[in-house]
């Protein structure tokens, strides 16, 4: 009923091949859209957007930069937290050496640290694989949170040894630092997710996504039929930690406003896996499934006691926290180990045939 | 049927109506909410002082029933010592809080630079950045009695018996966390050891090897310094005492920081550690009017979350001490704009003007729990001092007498890291209306 596919003919292969083949695909996502760029923010307060919409948008981006490498191109990663710090650290270096940088050019810029730091320890992945793979990007993980500690040059010699975001604008509005309004921000973060995300979406459709499909699903195999291994993988280890990159500039700029080294230690890196496993390894929607589950819902959950006036104790409340969301994981993974765009997808079909099932 | 639903239910939804308003009206109260963390890695250290904390003011209510009337809606926001967390706290209660107390200093960072924003005092008693006692570049944020800074001072005049020229061509260590708390008395110490003489060589311990040290203590083994002094955190103290016990270094020449002087970690060891020293603006004085207070109000009524045995330890006592500094400075600003209910903003004039001198120390029943000072706009840490603790085997006692830093020596170099701070940081609002 609400899903009826009935009627709607494709006459050209335009039409077979284009994003949204089912017209209802295209309502909802602008439902969505509607909701991201204008209801949400208008009727959202300080807390919510600094604990659940621009931590679940930048997360989300993270799990999609580890996704397109391990969902989609299958090289297991555990460094993705590392390659967030590169970019963050770059976008600190190149707003502070040239401080009247636009912030949209020096985040674009440190992707590209992040990539050719990410092409660096992807090496490895020519001749290993698996989990052989992971370890090898573990290394990549210990050695750069090692050097943002060591390399004092990297945080301006500053006694704390962290990195501070100074006020930043951008035609005349703060849009980083702590005069920057949060309304701002989140509009930065999500224009710069909308991007990256349709971005993505292509890319993965397109020669590239197949060819790391591909890759992915038997290397010999893509090899025999003519795929360069080496470009393929590499291609891979660039975007994905461009991404990672761009999110962990936005991550410390636009959300953070401080970072220490250990903000990007492993336990990050296996958040952001988590978020792409459980939102189902690769698609593109099942990063915001996860960011969703593993970010936004232990805010709610640790809300709702103080909401129905239930008096409990804080740390008892994070005891409880931690135990309801590892529950809900389980179960999402035992109703679904595709993950929740695997979920989404069953339900689709479902309601495609609802209310009449073969 | 009408009627009888108009007749019994309108009177009894006014009834529970009322019942819901009415505690609220009742009474004033103020909400002094505190980012615990009784979970994750530093719970052992957390839990005590959070303990304390909550007694206090558990006990302000109960006996005084409240600060001048106005109860204190004491509440805790678990932080689990981790950042991400401890900003959804942050962004959670600055609306409702009138003071923030952040703890971690990655949480201290992150709060900081909103402080100007938000409008809410930092309360950050013996921790956080040491520069922040410039009250005139940081307007909001506040670490009295005393800054590491100061520590560190007051650790060089009791080792040197105070005379720091005799340090001439002695060897002292930094065993400190890789982290910001850690380096903290790292530009300080350079500086006294360039002045004086002596050979100063700082060893970190990287978060993740707090608790196998060996490395670390092989180095100390090798380097022979005459002091260790210690800036460590949770696992870090226990980890470093245990080396130190297994490598036979002179516990009498072990230091540490008010940090590094936790009960539980020195029952680790218990006699072996005997001799180990930490310098501390707080002192555990459990037959005070106060402790007896809170024992008879609190611990006695079954309030309190201690367990029976840490009732003397020092950081219980200390954290009884920090929720102190609230409540005087609420009482101060109560009396300065003549109203009950004090907002953020009042608060921090009262931060800001704390007169804590022997007399109001006795008549609060806090003598010798914290040394005398005052603030003032331009002070907002009071560089009281403090006393050098001895562990001798079960407890800490006091083995020093009241010890002042010298903070002259560190005039400029505060001044210099605040503007720096603000610098990097403009627009940042100095405080143009103090002259002091």
């Amino acid at each position: 009923m609400l899903y009826r596919t009935a009627g709607q003919f494709k006459t050209s292969y335009e039409a077979d091949f284009a994003l949204f083949p089912v017209r209802q695909d295209a309502i909802l996502l602008g439902v969505i859209l509607l909701f991201a760029w204008v209801i949400l923010p208008w009727s959202a307060n300080e807390f919510v957007f600094q604990t659940l919409l621009i931590p679940v948008l930048i997360y989300s981006l993270a799990a999609l930069g580890l996704n397109l490498l391990t969902g989609y191109a299958g090289q297991l990663s555990l460094g993705t937290a590392a390659f967030m710090g590169v970019g963050a650290y770059a976008c600190y270096k190149l707003t502070t050496i040239f401080p009247g940088m636009n912030l949209v050019v020096a985040i674009a810029l440190s992707g590209f640290f992040a990539a050719a730091v990410g092409v660096v320890f992807g090496l490895p992945s020519l001749r290993i694989k698996g989990f052989y793979l992971a370890i090898a990007t573990l290394a990549a993980q210990f050695f750069l949170v090692w050097l943002f500690e060591k390399w004092a040059w990297l945080y301006n010699y500053n006694s704390s040894g962290a990195i501070q975001v100074p006020n930043m604008k951008m035609f005349g509005v703060y849009v980083a630092g702590p005069q920057a309004t949060s309304l701002t921000q989140y509009y930065f973060v999500l224009a710069v997710v909308s991007l990256i995300t349709w971005f993505s979406i292509n890319i993965t459709r397109g020669r590239i996504g197949r060819m790391w499909k591909a890759v992915r699903d038997m290397d010999i195999a893509a090899e025999l039929v003519g795929i360069n291994l080496m470009r393929a993988k590499l291609s891979a280890f660039a975007i994905s930690s461009y991404v990672a990159g761009v999110s962990g500039a936005l991550f410390v700029f636009l959300w953070r406003g401080a970072a220490e080294p250990v903000l990007f230690d492993v336990q990050l890196s296996f958040r952001i896996l988590f978020i792409a496993i459980i939102g189902g390894l690769g698609s593109i929607i099942g990063n915001y499934f996860g960011a969703l589950l593993i970010v936004a819902l232990p805010v709610i959950l640790g809300i709702v006691p103080d909401a129905l006036g239930v008096p409990i104790r804080a740390a008892v409340q994070e005891h409880l926290n931690t135990m309801i969301v590892g529950a809900l994981i389980i179960t999402f993974l035992i109703a679904e180990p595709l993950g929740m765009a695997r979920l989404w997808g069953i339900i689709r079909e479902k309601l495609i045939i609802w209310p009449f099932p073969h | 049927m009408n009627a009888l639903t108009r007749k019994c239910l309108l009177p009894a939804l006014l009834a529970m109506g009322t019942m819901l308003t009415l505690p609220a009206l009742a009474e004033d109260s103020v909400n002094v909410t505190n980012l615990s963390y009784r979970t994750g890695p530093f719970a052992a250290t957390g839990t005590p002082v959070m303990n304390g904390q909550r007694d206090y003011m558990l006990m302000i209510n109960a006996r005084d029933g409240g600060v001048n009337g106005v109860k204190i809606d004491y509440q805790e926001c678990e932080t689990g010592y981790n950042t991400e967390k401890g900003v959804e706290c942050y962004e959670k209660t600055k609306g409702q809080s009138i003071v923030t107390q952040p703890w971690s200093t990655g949480i201290t960072l992150q709060v900081l630079p909103k402080s100007n924003i938000d409008k809410v005092p930092i309360l950050a008693p013996g921790y956080g950045f040491s520069p922040m006692a410039d009250g005139k570049t940081f307007q909001w944020a506040f670490n009295p009695p005393t800054s590491y800074w100061d520590g560190a001072s007051m650790i060089l005049q009791d080792i040197s018996k105070g005379d720091l020229a005799s340090l001439k061509g002695k060897k002292i260590v930094l065993l400190h966390l890789d982290a910001p708390y850690g380096k903290e008395p790292i530009p300080l110490i350079q500086a006294y050891a360039d002045k004086y003489g002596f050979t100063f060589q700082a060893i970190p311990v990287g978060v993740k090897e707090m608790q196998n040290q060996s490395a670390q203590w092989l180095q100390i083994r090798r380097e022979k310094p005459d002091y260790v002094l210690m800036w460590g955190w949770g696992a870090m103290n226990t980890g470093a005492l245990t080396e130190a016990v297994k490598t036979k270094f002179p516990m009498d020449h072990f230091v540490g920081i008010w940090w590094s002087g936790s009960d539980a970690d020195l029952k680790a060891v218990g006699e072996a550690g005997k001799g180990y020293r930490s310098i501390s603006w707080s002192y555990p004085e459990s037959n005070s009017k106060v402790m007896q207070d809170i024992k008879k109000y609190v611990v006695d009524a079954g309030q309190s979350m201690l367990p029976k045995d840490e009732f003397d330890y020092v950081f219980y006592q200390r954290g009884v001490v920090i929720s102190m500094f609230t409540v005087e400075a609420m009482k101060a600003a109560q009396e300065h704009f003549n109203t009950k209910v004090v907002t953020a903003e009042q608060l921090r004039w009262g931060l800001e003007n704390l007169k804590l001198d022997d007399a109001h120390l006795a008549e609060i029943g806090m003598t010798g729990m914290v040394p005398p000072f005052s603030t003032s706009c331009a002070d907002h840490s009071g560089h009281a001092g403090g006393w050098m603790l001895q562990w001798d085997g079960t407890k800490f006692v006091k083995s020093s007498d009241l010890l002042k830093p010298e903070t002259e020596m560190y005039a400029e170099l505060s001044k210099t890291e605040a503007a720096k701070y603000a610098e990097a940081n403009k627009p940042w609002p100095i405080n143009e209306d103090c002259k002091m």
